[in-house]
């Protein structure tokens, strides 16, 4: 502790937990937009992680909801939001955006797009996973011409609903903190823009390095026109999320309010490392720099021309960076907005516990969960596409 | 109608038709009539039995020792605060016993230093503080006072120091700037100490004319934040955060 805080303020209320929430969600949504440019916008070159970014969109929104049950305690009582909707809160309401999302959104469009191949599945397969198959397909085994393209139709139809419900999601949980008007770290209407772009680099760079992993274990050879297509997108969902981000910092260094002193000792001092170095330098200028250079991003085939082995050893890399950034950023935002005393005198501390409800392994725990439920959910329902090359031995 | 399409209407309608009949099982029938919440709700709480006598129906019986704490430095806290729920003990007095906490771990509830605790609330470090020893061999708790005067500020102003000894302004001693009475030692709060209440009393080491040298920060008292005193913006215990 340093200088003066207020009683209340002395332990941090939102820990560990809160952080992985806002990271987890991020995950979720920036999968989803991801998946949404091949149906939508129509990248060709992204269409190998097209299912891959579904069902980990999934795996993540399935697990979304648990450090907040975590966090808060009594999970049983849950589903009283949803019976006793209020309202007047945000938080509340969020039991509802997620159920749109996960119900109307992501379960639709997947179910679309897998029908044809589940009712294949079923043919195929005998005893129960004939059944689970058929369960799974709804019994809707009618696989004319006519029922595809209405499979299709339907599944772009969801995505451009998706891509405002993802929005929604993850800006709603940008809105959370901005909307906080007593705090000066958190509230700002730039919150929810740039929790949408940060958003959409972690998806992006997440689903980069699932389909770099998948496809090494399964021996086949990595696309590099989709690797270099998401390596691109990558970069520009960088840039913009950088951009605004700094937009932020020198909005709040020119308005030069009351709290700004408070805060950058906080920057300088309990943020040095999160902020200055894991967030800012080694979360996005590294990256952005590499990316710059190899990917496609600013010129085709890249600044400097490198081997596709070293390519993908960058973009694998730049990728990783960019989780431990983006998870920066939410431990910046949440714990940030804690540590400074609202007397603006004074900074206290935040230290992590190891085991308890809302302790490291938890954490880590809940963060190893959505891959556990991907890996579920990849031997259910195999995203892969049968034409693609093995790699050479 | 592709056959896709009443499949799915009947699972969301399945769905929709679950949350309804869940909503109509399971909200309590007056939730909602005074607030977001069961309205019974401050019925059923208004009908459980009473466990808290009040320390008015103690007093009756435990007049001393109520009159003990009430001149002393315990006045706020009550009887039941230490002895637990005593309705049951005066409806049966000698069938039903309140405790008495004679071991160490009740009194660093409120008295264990905690940064968050205001200033000059006596706290102590559990495990320095004469350990092993039950609180109440040296200190009565119906009417507490420390059984030695403390030597040093710092016994009850712990924060101050842990924050004054990393400032500017640590070779200061507290005497500088505040005058205490010995009486402050025994009855704080009715003997409270001086602040300085003049700008020039900080001036005389950090106005521009004094002799103190250019390693101390100088300013002009005449047009330096009148009509303020100093220490409403510099906190003089750590000055240089802000």
């Amino acid at each position: 502790m340093q200088g003066f805080i207020y009683p209340n303020e002395f332990e941090l209320h939102w820990g560990l937990l809160v952080v992985l929430y806002p990271y987890i969600t991020g995950l979720v949504a920036g999968a989803f937009i991801l998946a949404s440019l091949e149906r939508v916008f129509n990248v060709k070159e992204v269409q190998p992680t097209y299912r891959l970014a579904l069902l980990t969109a999934l795996a993540f929104l399935l697990v979304a909801p648990l450090p907040l049950l975590a966090h808060l305690g009594h999970p049983e009582r849950s589903y009283e939001i949803f019976l006793t909707p209020n309202r007047q809160s945000a938080m509340a309401m969020f039991g509802f955006v997620y159920a749109w999302y996960l119900a109307v959104v992501l379960l639709l469009e997947i179910w679309f797009d897998y029908r044809q191949d589940m009712v294949l599945w079923a043919r195929q397969s005998t005893g129960l996973k004939k059944w689970v198959y058929y369960a799974l397909a709804l019994g809707s085994t009618d696989l004319s011409e006519k029922a595809l393209k209405f499979d299709d139709s339907a599944g772009r139809w969801i995505t451009v609903i998706g891509i405002p419900s993802a929005f929604l999601l993850h800006g709603y949980v940008g809105f959370i903190f901005g909307s906080i008007k007593a705090n000066p770290w958190w509230s700002s209407v730039l919150m929810p823009v740039v929790f949408l772009f940060s958003a959409m680099v972690s998806g992006i760079a997440l689903v980069l390095v699932l389909y770099m992993i998948t496809t090494m274990f399964r021996w086949r050879r990595i696309d590099m026109a989709c690797l270099d297509k998401l390596a691109q997108f990558l970069f520009y969902a960088m840039v913009v999320d950088f951009s605004l981000e700094m937009l932020d910092f020198i909005h709040r260094l020119y308005e030069s309010e009351e709290s700004i002193e408070i805060l950058g000792q906080m920057i300088e001092s309990r943020l040095f490392i999160s902020l200055i170095v894991l967030q800012i330098f080694m979360g996005s200028v590294v990256p952005l720099v590499a990316l710059g250079l190899v990917s496609p991003g600013l010129r085709k085939g890249g600044f400097v021309r490198v081997p596709p082995e070293l390519k993908q050893f960058v973009y694998f890399t730049a990728a990783v960076l960019v989780q431990i950034g983006i998870f920066s950023i939410r431990w910046n935002v949440v714990i940030g907005g804690q540590l400074f005393s609202k007397s603006l005198r004074g900074l206290t501390v935040y230290k992590v516990e190891l085991l308890g409800l809302e302790g490291l392994a938890m954490t880590i725990g809940l963060l190893a969960l959505p891959f556990v439920i991907l890996w579920v959910l990849v031997k259910l329902l195999p995203p892969w596409q049968s034409d693609e090359e093995v790699a050479p031995a | 109608m592709p056959q896709q399409v009443p499949r799915l209407i009947a699972v969301f309608v399945v769905a929709l038709a679950a949350l309804i009949g869940a909503r109509m099982a399971l909200v309590p029938d007056t939730f909602g009539d005074l607030g977001h919440y069961r309205a019974a709700a401050v019925d059923s709480i208004t009908a459980h039995p009473k466990k808290y006598a009040g320390h008015a129906e103690c007093s009756l019986c435990h007049g001393p020792i109520a009159e003990q704490r009430l001149t002393s430095n315990h006045r706020t806290v009550t009887c039941e605060v230490c002895h637990g729920p005593a309705a049951q003990h005066t409806t049966a007095p000698m069938d039903i016993k309140p405790t008495a906490p004679r071991e160490r771990g009740l009194c660093p509830l409120c008295h264990s230093y905690n940064p968050s605790r205001p200033t000059g609330f006596p706290q102590i470090d559990e495990v320095a503080h004469n350990p092993l020893t039950p609180c109440i061999t040296c200190h009565d708790p119906h009417a507490p006072e420390p059984p030695e005067v403390p030597e040093e500020c710092s016994a009850c102003h712990g924060q101050i120091a842990r924050q004054k000894a990393v400032s500017h302004h640590t070779n200061l001693q507290c005497t500088v700037c505040h005058e205490a009475r010995e009486e402050h030692k025994v009855n704080p709060r009715a003997n409270r100490p001086s602040k300085p209440v003049q700008r020039s009393f900080c001036g005389v080491c950090h106005a521009q004319d004094d002799l103190s040298g250019e390693r101390i920060p100088q300013i002009d008292l005449r047009s330096h934040g009148e009509p303020y005193m100093c220490w409403q913006c510099h906190y003089p215990h750590r000055p240089e955060s802000g």
